[in-house]
């Protein structure tokens, strides 16, 4: 005889099953965030307080106007002045030329970027379009035009062998040629190049730009300006084509004034021989000594980064705090999920803030700066929609989510906000202070490896390869290019998201 | 009796800071990082930014001292928990229970604080120097402006730790205190350098509290000072102390 069995219904949940979306999840953080009052509060006051130091920065900034400047044919300002020994070309034509040394004429050093070569140029007036070949001393053979173009050629050490160069106009085209023997020639590049039809101006040319030497020193940063004046020689020099002129005539383009401190007037002599010996300073270069107007508007985010960290960090070190934390692992074993989810609601909510207020925040403190004497055409307007402003605006954004996210994901490892925060504004910040009183090389590598390094995408101005700059950090410049820069700080909230993503599956909650 | 009462005070303090593994890990992170940073900072000095010792322009004992830019922070943590913890965790109520006197309590915190953080200061500004005079090839002469630099330097730590636990007593609240700390102390020097006004950049490097405190490390060109040593050093602790007057005088209206 068997008892008979008593079989008893397990409970079942009335509810409807349904797995636990990432939808229902995203919602869920969201609402875990805009229901804690002080959080929103701290996000208004985030916003608030970036819009108003961005607008403090940039009424604390002035500026007198200084001597007029050159505006290059692409609408940046431009260094245009050198020594010219030149004539006029009127359709296609070929002039060649040997140049055979390069040395200083001040006593100081020879710099690196010291030109001396061959140029077509629209006209007399600084600032046209131009297409130059020339040697120099420490970077090759180089083909440029329109000042911020460069194309590298063969290198050649003009202490050793002499080096040919040779321009040819053909149609609209002009072609670039070096040569050590005056025989094979490489070609560096072809271009056209707008505003050159009719009738143009052809020569030697010789430009010897400033290149300051730092000092630099906890007591403040010192430049000393090294050589501005060189000598070139050249040789072979033919031409080939229609011209007005009879002969060579000189000109100083952009002469310095005659009482300025530099004022030294270019020499070109002439051997028997066919040797022409010019002597000159100046540059032809883009100009990137001016105040960086776009930066200039951004000085709130700073301040703002402060407090998206902190929400960043409390958003979840407070769920361990007060033990939520075992509520929400409960709702949703998946905890990768939860911290997707929870990453995603902060970046969403930080970017999206950081987004207005940097918007807002750009577009007045431009308007103070307009005011405060930052004209154009040496500071070109701004549009937010365009970059480089475009790219500054929406780049300060990312920068402030991702420093939350770094935030959140530094939370989850430590449990434990005073930590966290202390050690993500440490690496934040710390070392741009740093930067400014260390070496010149240890606080550029600082810039480059440290989450700093993203607010480089802050910076208007691009920084030429082709341009000696002594990349200093207290006046704003930052050793990475901008999209480099934000690269350093996406690094940084991967690394820390996957350490947060190990550690939350590894440990108890 | 009071003197007795003030001691016992002290000693409940002592007690609670003393047994905490995280102050033992903040103080021991103090010494390390500012030794650390300052034998990092030292070896930074390659021929290439001082070929010769009398062709240097660098302040080598101020850059040998670079790590306490960084190990302030850690005093900064360490002043806010030690009543930011107590007001998260409900202790503060316990201890006012026991010892009602509020001023009292605020200036036994700051005095056990000042004691600990001293000590650790004194361990890492001679570690740091002595790891300098190591690494240098000529290390710097010890001199009244060493003197200066190094005491200065303890001072700044302990200051520091005292604007953390004032900030802390004045909003309540550890990550409020410490994100607005870090504000003060490392936003502000931020913005004096990248505001495009000379005037601006003077008066922030005058009156912040860190750019001030820290001139007290300088021992070459102090003509080219915002402020003086001495001078800029007693604004940061005008602000530690001002800090810690209006948070005592919150402390005591407020209930706990």
């Amino acid at each position: 005889m068997t008892t008979p069995t008593k079989t008893v219904q397990p409970y079942r949940s009335a509810l409807h099953p349904t797995r636990a979306g990432f939808g229902r999840l995203l919602r869920a953080e969201w609402t875990k965030f805009w229901t804690v009052r002080a959080w929103l509060l701290v996000l208004a006051v985030a916003a608030v307080v970036t819009v108003v130091i961005s607008q403090m920065g940039a009424s604390g900034s002035t500026t007198g106007g200084g001597p007029p400047v050159v505006v290059g044919p692409g609408g940046e300002v431009v260094n245009d002045s050198f020594r010219f020994t030149h004539r006029t070309l009127t359709g296609d034509g070929t002039i060649t030329a040997r140049v055979t040394g390069l040395k200083d004429a001040s006593g100081k050093g020879l710099g690196p970027w010291t030109k001396a070569g061959i140029i077509v140029k629209s006209s007399l007036k600084q600032g046209s379009p131009y297409v130059a070949v020339m040697a120099t001393p420490a970077h090759g053979v180089r083909m440029q035009w329109n000042f911020t173009h460069d194309t590298a050629g063969p290198s050649s050490d003009l202490a050793k062998a002499p080096q040919w160069l040779r321009l040819k106009r053909l149609g609209g085209k002009l072609t670039g040629y070096a040569s050590v023997d005056g025989e094979k020639w490489t070609q560096l590049g072809e271009v056209g190049v707008g505003g050159m039809r009719g009738t143009v101006q052809v020569g030697l040319f010789l430009a010897a730009p400033v290149h300051e030497i730092v000092h630099r020193s906890f007591g403040g940063t010192s430049e000393v300006a090294g050589s501005g004046q060189a000598t070139g020689t050249f040789d072979r020099l033919t031409f080939q084509g229609k011209s007005t002129a009879g002969g060579w005539t000189d000109t100083d383009i952009g002469a310095p004034t005659a009482d300025g401190p530099n004022s030294q007037p270019g020499t070109t002599t002439v051997s028997p021989t066919g040797t022409y010996t010019l002597t000159g300073q100046g540059d032809i270069a883009p100009d990137e000594n001016s105040p960086d107007t776009v930066q200039m508007s951004f000085q709130g985010v700073f301040m703002g980064l402060l407090f998206m960290v902190a929400l960043g960090t409390l958003f979840v070190t407070t769920e361990y705090k007060r033990g939520l934390i075992r509520t929400t692992f409960t709702a949703t074993p998946s905890r990768l999920k939860v911290l997707a989810a929870k990453t995603t609601v902060i970046a969403a909510i930080t970017f999206t803030t950081g987004l207005l207020a940097t918007a807002i925040g750009f577009t007045l403190a431009q308007k103070t700066l307009r005011s405060n004497g930052f004209k154009s055409p040496e500071f070109p307007d701004l549009s937010l929609l365009e970059n480089p402003a475009l790219r500054a605006v929406v780049g300060s954004a990312v920068l402030l989510s991702l420093v939350a996210v770094l935030a959140l994901s530094l939370g989850v490892v430590l449990r434990n906000s005073a930590g966290t925060i202390a050690t993500v504004v440490v690496l934040v910040i710390l070392p741009q202070i740093l930067s400014f009183a260390l070496p010149l090389p240890v606080a550029q590598w600082l810039l480059r490896v440290t989450p700093a390094a993203a607010f480089a995408v802050q910076q208007g101005v691009t920084y030429y390869p082709q341009v000696q700059h002594n990349c200093l950090p207290e006046s704003g410049c930052y050793p990475l290019s901008p999209y480099n820069g934000l690269a350093v700080l996406v690094a940084y909230a991967a690394a820390a998201l996957l350490l947060a993503a190990w550690t939350v599956r590894r440990r108890d909650a | 009796m009071r003197w007795r009462g003030s001691l016992h005070a002290l000693h409940a303090e002592w007690t609670k800071l003393r047994t905490l593994p995280s102050t033992w890990w903040l103080l021991v992170a103090t010494v390390a990082l500012t030794a650390a940073m300052g034998a990092a900072a030292a070896s930074s000095l390659t021929t290439r930014v001082c070929p010769t010792p009398t062709a240097c322009h660098e302040d080598t004992v101020k850059l040998a001292l670079t790590g306490v830019q960084l190990s302030q922070a850690v005093c900064l943590v360490l002043g806010a928990l030690s009543i930011g913890a107590e007001y998260g965790t409900g202790t503060i109520r316990t201890t006012l229970t026991a010892m009602p006197g509020r001023w009292r309590v605020l200036a036994s915190k700051a005095a056990a604080l000042s004691l600990l953080t001293s000590a650790a200061g004194v361990l890492a500004v001679l570690s740091a120097l002595g790891l300098a005079r190591l690494i240098l090839p000529t290390p710097p002469p010890v001199d009244g402006a060493m003197f200066r630099a190094a005491g200065g330097s303890i001072l700044v730590l302990v200051l520091v730790t005292l604007l953390g636990l004032s900030l802390a007593t004045l909003l309540r609240d550890t990550s409020g205190a410490i994100t607005l700390g870090l504000g003060i102390l490392y936003v502000v020097p931020v913005l004096s350098h990248v505001v495009n006004s000379p005037t601006w950049q003077h008066r922030l490097q005058r009156w912040a509290p860190m750019p001030a405190g820290l001139s007290i490390q300088a021992t070459k060109n102090l003509a080219g000072l915002a402020i003086g040593p001495w001078a800029g050093l007693g604004v940061l602790a005008a602000y530690a102390v001002g800090l810690l007057v209006v948070g005592g005088t919150a402390f005591r209206l407020r209930d706990a």
